[in-house]
């Protein structure tokens, strides 16, 4: 035991693509599990496959590790089995301490019970006593933040009041081991700051998390340990910074960016109208040579008074790769915005080596955490070669003085 | 610290032994007794929340199949045989006791598929689920004591002491629903032709049962059917005790009895060693 909490050792876990076959085996396996019999697991019959294949990892108490890999890759499955619903069909896993799992929330909510019954229906099934319920009831509704809802039908909830009451119920089982699924993006945005808020004091409190997601910033700021998962296998451990990255590298496609489709996200509490370039004189450009002045102007909508936004511009080469992230924040002190307005970018020498980049823009919160607005890959920008003969990333101004 | 240790392996259940088996069986219940009542309260009582008749819903069911046994009998097309007592307060009785069963096994069938998102969202002990179930249908076969003591009171016929000893006489009928029940829900959660066909047979077993006729119904076929059928015992001498005070082959009974017990423990190790497949098939 020890200071170890999970203890994963050659986990496996096979699943089966086709429907007929999957009855056709799980009736076998469940037969033979009624006769007593162990079911043959090793190996895999015709038209099955690993959903999670041989993974071993192991977590020291207070330890916060990120699970990440592409959609498919086992991530899902691997927390499914260290929360003891799939049972593995090869490997051992040893788990110390309590585990809560905020797989996903609201679990057995009836739409016709109160917030107040719910709360108890649903902490009884995630494992509470109902002296504990008892006790953390104010803690529960407090952080829901449901005020006189509390004894109406939960089917009288906004979609939003629901969630934050389910994940209330979930994050206050007080485990020693943490599960966490994706859950950041539940909920309205300001709920899911509060919910990071909250991971960060478990972390605090010495507990173990597991957080599993496919959006790799919160596990580049909130573990200090990740895991890449690809085809259910283990192909990456060590710090979050670089597995990360690596995860990134293979993950960007290879359209180029003038394909790209525009994507666009965000409360809407400011809105970008629209991004300009200009050229010297002004006039609305879609390039520049390297090494000019560039400018460009953002035109927002404020609907209420915004303390603190940070407004940004993402360019990305041909691979998806950032080669260079400017916002306001690097520049000058916090903004505060309300209604119709416009900002100006000014970069002195646009330095990027030349190529094709795409362009995003965006405003964040303050601590940007989540954005007002942001519109991914909104337009091209062109850097034209000025013959600087210059290879690499970006022109770095220069001079060299012999003596 | 008193820290919990689990570990998780292949085969798990069917390594664990026997008697180690059953400690962790008799602990899952034991365990989540406030997770069954919390269960039994959310889906009993919201059953009948968005309606205008709420409760009364579980006594219309029954008060309609008895009406037509009762217009099938009055008309001359079923021929009950004598059984002693007015017909309707015969049928009642028959028709609530099988309705026991009945309700029982379809509830815990549905226990594990009804609850799919549940069990793959959260780990807790499955046989709660079945309890929850169980207990579903013994309150709604509670509440329709009161309608019989109402029949019987209408037709003035007195049931006997031997009454009080009623729902231990039809414990054992629980106990063979239960039973089929799980076995049925986890083989339902692979396939679900496995439901379908008990439920048609269970149909068709209530006619050799005699439930709507009388035990002593004349016709030698159905004699050696109802002789054969361990729930005719079952079903006879729960309803023999409050009509008659005493049962008429109480050893055919307390055989049926024994067997039920005996094939529920057994269904609900079948249960135990084989449910952990479910949640990988919902």
């Amino acid at each position: 035991m020890g200071d170890t909490a999970i203890k994963v050792e050659g986990v496996s876990k096979k699943f089966c693509r086709r429907l007929r076959q999957a009855m056709y085996y799980g009736s076998v396996d469940v037969g033979r599990g009624m006769m007593g019999l162990q079911a043959d697991t090793g190996s895999l019959r015709p038209g099955e496959f690993w959903a999670v294949r041989d993974v071993s990892f192991e977590l020291k108490k207070g330890e916060t590790m990120g699970l990440i890999g592409p959609n498919g890759s086992g991530k899902s499955t691997l927390l499914r089995l260290l929360n003891g619903i799939y049972q593995p069909d090869a490997g051992r896993i040893e788990i110390t301490g309590r585990v809560g799992a905020l797989i996903a929330v609201g679990a057995g909510f009836h739409p016709l019970m109160t917030g107040r019954e719910n709360i108890y229906l649903n902490c009884t099934i995630l494992g509470m006593t109902r002296g504990e319920i008892d006790k953390r009831f104010d803690d529960i509704v407090g952080f829901a933040d449901i005020g006189e809802f509390l004894d109406s039908p939960v089917k009288t909830y906004s979609s939003g009041m629901y969630v934050r009451l389910a994940f209330s119920c979930a994050i206050h089982v007080d485990p020693d081991i943490l599960l966490i699924d994706e859950v950041l993006a539940v909920g309205d945005l300001a709920f899911s700051v509060k919910c990071v808020e909250k991971i960060k004091e478990f972390k605090g409190q010495g507990k173990t998390i597991i957080l599993v997601t496919h959006d790799p910033g919160p596990v580049k700021r909130v573990c200090g340990r990740a895991l890449l998962l690809e085809k259910g296998k283990v192909s990456l451990d060590g710090p979050s910074g670089a597995v990360v990255d690596s995860y990134m590298r293979s993950q960007t496609k290879p359209d180029g960016p003038g394909e790209s489709q525009a994507r666009r996200w965000g409360t809407g509490d400011i809105k970008i109208t629209s991004a300009t370039f200009l050229d010297e004189d002004g006039r609305p450009a879609n390039g520049a040579v390297q090494g000019s002045p560039v400018t460009a102007v953002l035109e927002f909508e404020a609907k209420k008074k915004v303390d603190g936004p940070v407004f940004g511009m993402v360019f990305r080469d041909h691979k998806g790769e950032v080669m260079s992230i400017v916002n306001t924040r690097q520049s000058g002190p916090p903004l505060s915005v309300e209604g119709d307005g416009s900002i100006r970018l000014s970069v002195d020498a646009f330095n990027l080596t030349p190529g094709m980049y795409a362009v995003t823009v965006a405003v964040y919160d303050s601590d940007r955490l989540y954005p007002f607005d942001e519109l991914r890959d909104i337009c091209s920008f062109e850097v034209k070669d000025a013959g600087l003969d210059n290879h690499g990333l970006v022109y770095l101004p220069s001079r060299w003085e012999l003596s | 610290m008193n820290d919990r240790f689990v570990v998780y392996e292949p085969n798990q259940r069917v390594k664990m032994g026997f008697i180690k088996g059953w400690r962790e069986m008799a602990g899952n219940v034991a365990g989540s007794r406030e997770l069954v009542w919390q269960l039994f309260k959310r889906d009993f009582f919201s059953n009948y929340k968005q309606s205008f008749l709420g409760i009364i819903w579980i006594f219309i069911a029954p008060v309609v199949a008895i009406l037509s046994w009762v217009f099938l009998s009055a008309a001359g097309i079923l021929k009950p045989g004598d059984v002693g007592v007015p017909y309707p307060v015969y049928v009642l009785l028959g028709g609530t006791i099988w309705g026991l069963f009945i309700g029982v096994f379809s509830t815990t069938a549905r226990s594990l598929t009804d609850s799919g998102g549940m069990i793959l969202q959260i780990k807790f002990p499955h046989e709660a689920l079945v309890v929850k179930q169980m207990a579903q249908t013994v309150a709604a076969f509670v509440i329709n004591l009161v309608l019989i003591s109402a029949v019987l009171l209408v037709f003035s016929v007195a049931p006997s002491w031997k009454a009080v000893f009623f729902p231990l006489a039809v414990a054992p009928l629980l106990l063979v629903g239960a039973g089929l029940g799980m076995i049925v829900s986890v083989i339902s959660a692979v396939a679900h032709d496995f439901e379908k066909a008990v439920t048609a047979c269970l149909g068709f077993l209530m006619y050799l049962t005699p439930v709507i006729y009388s035990a002593k119904a004349e016709g030698g076929l159905i004699k050696a059917v109802v002789y054969l059928n361990p729930l005719a015992y079952l079903v006879g001498g729960a309803r023999d005790l409050i009509l008659y005070g005493g049962m008429e082959s109480p050893y055919g009974y307390m055989a049926s009895a024994g067997m039920a017990a005996a094939f529920f423990l057994f269904s609900w190790r079948l249960f135990f060693l084989s449910e952990h497949k479910v949640a990988e098939r919902l």
